[in-house]
């Protein structure tokens, strides 16, 4: 999973992570948790998550 | 007849109970799973954070929003705050928290100043009733009248608080008509169950008066027939409506319908648009297990270098918190020309809330940050361009289009009501 410069640093994926694998200041960023399970892509309202296929 | 409300945020949702009230078939249409945008609960770690606002309403239970809510009988308690208090240096000589502190109670700020200034206050809470200052910003208009930089702080901590702006960037016309606001309605509340009580009771009310909500739903284009807005594309259907009210803001709504609005008796409008700036805002989420603050009203913290106030809801709506926890929230403004710069800006916020709460426990459960395409406001305060758009049947709702002297929500409730006045009347 990437995140873009779209972020803002809201914290919205970071509710939604089922892992805690989203750690948040200033901008969001994946831990070595994050599974690629991308449900957080469904939740960013700035589309900044890109998930790999 | 029919009605499309693109966005399920506040604005959305207020408009589409009262349009169903009133007899519209509503559909609303958001493109993400959950509805409530900047004003709902995020569950982290057994707390309710907030996706947005900070689970208070600036007028409590008779303000602009709560009055809205009843008037679309949607089913939410809202509880007044105890009293706001400011949190002053203990000694004046040292223009911060690290040698101590005293807190004074918000109705109380004039207390620091010097006798003739309090005599010129009291004259003035008289005289600019009759007259409002107009032509200035907060700050000039404070700098024309007093030479104390005391007013000028407890001015930048609340319009810091409130609207997330500095105090040279506020027309001085919305603070006097907040003030108006403040002897109108009074002064906070919080709703039960937080931002997520008052959105939950709202799709309770669309439903039962027969509205539907679609999540996962992104409108890509704004029909306009014949000059009128007519409709909306959401994949490749079609929907047909008498009525629009985008939730978006000016912007995001015109480059919904930008072909229409290409045209040459429109390029005022998008003009200035081009002129509305979003506010940005960093808010950091704090678990504690004995209370910060200590009671249900906002602490405005204006000697801090960034934090501009907090609230702790818990007082209030203990369910907010696991038990036995309080959830502490700090909110700071963010000069526009410091978003680049936002973890610095975090960590200054960090360090105040360490002088405002020395040898105090608590764990920073979530740090959260709000500019440009996903702001405070979209549109700062004092600036909105109202609910109107150049094209017949479709407006503007939401914190991009909020009404005069309301604070954030209560701004949002104004806006949805004034637009709801020109609709149904």
């Amino acid at each position: 999973m990437k995140i873009n410069d779209n972020c803002v640093g809201c914290g919205q994926c970071a509710s939604f992570c089922k892992q805690g694998a989203i750690e948040v200041k200033g901008k969001a960023k994946a831990t070595a948790a994050c599974v690629e399970c991308g449900i957080c892509y469904f939740y960013c309202p700035v589309k900044a998550i890109e998930v790999s296929p | 007849m029919k009605a499309i409300i693109i966005g399920a945020g506040l604005g959305g949702l207020l408009s589409a109970a009262r349009l169903s009230q009133a007899g519209y078939q509503v559909d609303v249409f958001e493109r993400l799973p959950i509805t409530g945008g900047r004003f709902t609960n995020l569950n982290y770690k057994g707390f309710q954070l907030s996706s947005g606002a900070l689970h208070m309403l600036p007028h409590g239970p008779s303000g602009p929003l709560a009055q809205l809510l009843k008037e679309v009988k949607a089913d939410v308690r809202i509880v007044r705050s105890d009293k706001a208090t400011i949190r002053m240096p203990l000694k004046m000589s040292r223009p911060d928290y690290g040698k101590g502190f005293k807190d004074i109670y918000f109705n109380d700020f004039f207390t620091p100043l010097s006798h003739r200034d309090r005599m010129k206050i009291a004259l003035l809470i008289v005289s600019t009733r009759k007259s409002r200052p107009t032509g200035s910003t907060v700050n000039a208009w404070i700098r024309t009248q007093f030479k104390d930089e005391w007013l000028v702080r407890f001015a930048d901590s609340f319009c810091g608080w409130s609207l997330s702006l500095k105090s040279d960037s506020v027309p001085v016309e919305e603070l006097f008509e907040i003030i108006e606001n403040m002897y109108r309605f009074g002064g906070t509340g919080i709703p039960i169950g937080g931002c997520k009580g008052v959105i939950d009771a709202l799709e309770a009310v669309i439903a039962s008066n027969g509205g539907r909500i679609y999540t996962k739903t992104e409108v890509s284009k704004i029909l306009v027939e014949n000059g009128r807005a007519a409709g909306v594309v959401v994949g490749d259907k079609t929907y047909e409506a008498n009525l629009i009210i985008s939730n978006l803001g000016h912007a995001a709504t015109a480059c919904l319908c930008s072909e229409a609005l290409s045209e040459k008796t429109y390029s005022s409008y998008l003009k200035m648009l081009e002129n509305l700036q979003p506010s940005a805002g960093i808010k950091i989420c704090l678990a504690a297990d004995e209370p910060l603050v200590g009671h249900s009203g906002v602490l405005l913290t204006p000697y801090a270098k960034r934090v501009n106030g907090i609230n702790e809801v818990t007082h209030v709506d203990p369910k907010l918190a696991p038990p036995g926890k309080h959830l502490t929230i700090s909110h700071q403004y963010v000069a526009p020309e410091n978003v680049k710069n936002l973890e610095a800006e975090i960590e200054l916020g960090l360090n105040d809330l360490k002088e405002i709460f020395p040898g105090k426990k608590y764990e920073v459960l979530l740090i959260q940050s709000y500019h440009d395409d996903w702001p405070v406001n979209r549109t700062a305060s004092g600036m909105d361009p109202g609910n109107e758009t150049p094209i017949p049947e479709l407006y503007v709702v939401g914190d991009g289009a909020k009404g005069k002297g309301g604070i954030e929500v209560e701004g949002v409730a104004l806006g949805v009501a004034a637009t709801m006045k020109k609709i149904l009347c």
